[in-house]
C-alpha cells in the first residue's frame, strides 16, 4: 500500500481523491475552483479589520462545512500547517497585542482552510489539469504531474527504509555532532535518490509506450457549466465585498 | 521557512510575485531549450527525491530537529536553471496539496526557496570548487576534501541567505504595515538567522553525505560531473566560464533583495541616523568623499552592489591565489 508521509501529514493518496469524489466540489471544473479560491485567498490576505478577518474565517469554515469533505480529514491537514500559522500569530501576539495576534491567526487560518478544501475537494490530477487549463507553462504542469506520481512511490520507499532502520536500532541521532547518526540519514536520503534514478529510466520507457511526447495532456477536457460559473460568481462577489468593506467603499 | 497566506504585507507579497514571475519566465524558457523529453522523468524523479528527503528530519540538539531544503543539492545535480523550475514544482505541490505556504505568499516562498537557495548554493559551490579542489579524490572517497567543503559551503549559504531574505521580508512587512502584517525585525532577524545558521550546518553535512553517496553509486546523476563545453574565445568564453556564471547567480540572488531595501529605507531613518537624531548630534564634514554612492534608484544601487561584489570577489580570489603561490614556493 502506498502511503505518503508529507512533513507530518500521513495520508493515503487514494483517500485524498476519495474525499474529492464524495464532495459535490468534485463535480465542478478544476479551473473554476482554482480561480474562485484564489480570489477569496487574495481578498482575505488584504484584510486588516478584525471583524472582516473573522467574517472571512467564518466563510472559510462554512465553505468547509458545506463541501462535505470530512472534517476529521481537514482537521488533520490543518494541524499539519498549524506550526507555520502559530509561529506567525504568537510572535505578533507577543509584540503587537492580543487582537493583532488574533487577526493574524484568523487571516492565515481562513486562507489555509480554503486551500485545503480546494485540494481535498478536487482529484489531484484534475487539479493539475486545471492549472494547465489556466495557462501554467507546459514544462511546469508536466513536471507537477510526474513529480507527484514519484513522490507517492518514493514516500512509500522512504517509509520502508525508516522501518528497516528502526528495526536495526537507529533512533534518529542525538545532535549535529552525532556523526554516525548524520551518516545514516545522509545514506538514507542518498539511497532515495539512487532508487529514484533507477525508476526514472523505467518510467520514461513506460511513458513512451503510452504515447508520451513531452507533454502530459489531461484525459478529458470540459467546458465551464452553469454550476462552475455560479461557483466563481459567488466567490467573486464575496471577495469583492470583503475588499470593498476593508477599503471603506461600502459604509 | 514556508510563509502562509495573510502573514505578509500585500505590497511585499506582490513584490515577491513580480520577482518570481520574472525569474521563473527566464528559467522556464532556458530549461525548455535545455531539457529533452528523455530528461523529464529524471528531473521529476529528482524533484520527488528532494520532496521526500525534506521529510527526513536530522537532529539539531536539545531535542529539536531540522529538515533538508535541498535547493543547493538539486542545483548541483541538475544545474541552477532547471533547479529553479524543479523547486517551484515542489513548492507548488506543498502549497496546493498540503497547505504548506500560501498562494499570495507563493511568490515570496518561491523567491526564497526556489530561486535564492539554488542560485546561492550553486554559485558558492561553483566559485569555491576550482579554488579548493585540485587533483584526484583519495581512493575510496567520492571527491576531494576541497570539493566536499565547496558543496557544504554552498548548502549552508543557500539556507542562510534564503533565511536572511525571509527575515527581511517579515521585518519589512511589519515596518510598512505598522505592525498589521509581518514580524518585527527584533524578533524575525535573530530568530531566523540564528536558527538557520545552525540548520544550515545540518543541511551542509547531509548535502555532502548525499552527494558522496550518489557520486559513488550513480555518478551520472550529477550535472557537475558532466563534460563541460570547450572554452571559446572572447566574451562568449567569459560568459561560458563556470566562475562567471556563478558570479551572475550570486548577483541575481542579492539583486532580488534590493527592492525590499528600498521599500524599507523609504519608511524611515536607519538605526544610527535615528540614534543621532534622538541625541541631537549632527553629521560633520567628511574627511574623504568617495567617488561612488549607493544611488537613489534600484538600478543605481544594483550597479553599486555589483561593483562591490565583483571587487570583493576579485580581492578574495587574488588573496587565495597569492596564498596558493606562497605554498607552492615553499
Amino acid at each position: 500500500m502506498i502511503v505518503a508521509h508529507v512533513r507530518g501529514h500521513h495520508t493515503r493518496p487514494e483517500e485524498i481523491d476519495e474525499h474529492a469524489r464524495a464532495s459535490w466540489l468534485g463535480g465542478l471544473d478544476a479551473r473554476a475552483k482554482i480561480a474562485g479560491t484564489v480570489a477569496f485567498v487574495v481578498a482575505t490576505a488584504l484584510l486588516t479589520r478584525t471583524e472582516l478577518v473573522l467574517a472571512s474565517l467564518m466563510l472559510s469554515v462554512s465553505f468547509a462545512a458545506v463541501s462535505r469533505v470530512p472534517y476529521r480529514h481537514l482537521m488533520r491537514m490543518y494541524l499539519g500547517a498549524l506550526p507555520f500559522i502559530l509561529i506567525a500569530s504568537v510572535s505578533v501576539f507577543m509584540f503587537a497585542g492580543f487582537w493583532r495576534g488574533m487577526d493574524m491567526w484568523a487571516r492565515t487560518s481562513s486562507c489555509v482552510i480554503a486551500l485545503l478544501v480546494l485540494a481535498s475537494g478536487t482529484e489531484t490530477f484534475e487539479l493539475f489539469s486545471g492549472l494547465r487549463g489556466l495557462k501554467v507553462p507546459r514544462l511546469v504542469s508536466t513536471l507537477l504531474t510526474l513529480t507527484y506520481r514519484y513522490i507517492l512511490i518514493l514516500g512509500d520507499e522512504l517509509g520502508r527504509m525508516r522501518t528497516a532502520r528502526r528495526a536495526r536500532g537507529f533512533r534518529g541521532g542525538r545532535s549535529l555532532l552525532d556523526s554516525r547518526g548524520l551518516r545514516v540519514i545522509s545514506s538514507t536520503a542518498g539511497m532515495v535518490f539512487v532508487r529514484a534514478a533507477g525508476r526514472a529510466e523505467n518510467g520514461y520507457e513506460a511513458l513512451r509506450a503510452r504515447g508520451f511526447r513531452s507533454d502530459m495532456r489531461p484525459m478529458r477536457t470540459s467546458r465551464l457549466k452553469a454550476a462552475d460559473l455560479a461557483f466563481m460568481a459567488w466567490f467573486a462577489c464575496v471577495s469583492s465585498l470583503l475588499v470593498a468593506l476593508q477599503l471603506g467603499a461600502v459604509p | 521557512m514556508h510563509i502562509p497566506d495573510g502573514l505578509m504585507d500585500p505590497m511585499v507579497a506582490g513584490l515577491g510575485w513580480v520577482e518570481f514571475a520574472a525569474v521563473a519566465a527566464v528559467a522556464i524558457y532556458l530549461s525548455g531549450k535545455k531539457v529533452r523529453d528523455k530528461d523529464l522523468p529524471r528531473i521529476a524523479v529528482l524533484c520527488a527525491g528532494i520532496f521526500v528527503a525534506q521529510m527526513l528530519n536530522f537532529p539539531v540538539g536539545g531535542g529539536t530537529t531540522g529538515h533538508l531544503i535541498g535547493g543547493a543539492l538539486l542545483a548541483i545535480m541538475v544545474g541552477p536553471v532547471v533547479a529553479i523550475v524543479g523547486m517551484t514544482v515542489i513548492l507548488l505541490i506543498q502549497a496546493l496539496m498540503f497547505g504548506d505556504g500560501g498562494l499570495t505568499a507563493f511568490g515570496l516562498n518561491a523567491v526564497n526557496m526556489a530561486v535564492i537557495a539554488p542560485l546561492m548554493g550553486w554559485g558558492v559551490y561553483s566559485m569555491l570548487k576550482p579554488l579548493l579542489s585540485r587533483g584526484e579524490a583519495p581512493s575510496g572517497k567520492a571527491f576531494t576534501p576541497g570539493e566536499a567543503f565547496a558543496i557544504g559551503a554552498g548548502a549552508w549559504a543557500s539556507v542562510f541567505v534564503a533565511a536572511c531574505a525571509c527575515a527581511a521580508e517579515l521585518a519589512v512587512s511589519h515596518a510598512i504595515s505598522d505592525g498589521a502584517y509581518g514580524i518585527a525585525a527584533t524578533v524575525s532577524v535573530p530568530a531566523m538567522l540564528g536558527y538557520h545558521a545552525v540548520i544550515g550546518i545540518g543541511e551542509a553535512i547531509i548535502t555532502v553525505g548525499v552527494a558522496a553517496y550518489v557520486l559513488t553509486v550513480s555518478p551520472g546523476m550529477f550535472e557537475a560531473g558532466a563534460a563541460r563545453p570547450r572554452a571559446s574565445p572572447g566574451l562568449r568564453g567569459v560568459l561560458s566560464s563556470r566562475v562567471a556564471q556563478a558570479t551572475v547567480a550570486i548577483i541575481i540572488a542579492f539583486a532580488l533583495a534590493l527592492p525590499l531595501y528600498f521599500i524599507y529605507s523609504s519608511e524611515g531613518a536607519d538605526g544610527l541616523e535615528k540614534t543621532m537624531e534622538d541625541a541631537a548630534v549632527s553629521e560633520g564634514e567628511p574627511l574623504l568623499t568617495s567617488p561612488f554612492s549607493y544611488g537613489e534608484t534600484y538600478f543605481a544601487a544594483l550597479f553599486a552592489g555589483m561593483l562591490g561584489f565583483v571587487a570583493v570577489a576579485l580581492a578574495g580570489l587574488g588573496l587565495m591565489k597569492a596564498l596558493r603561490a606562497g605554498k607552492t614556493a615553499e
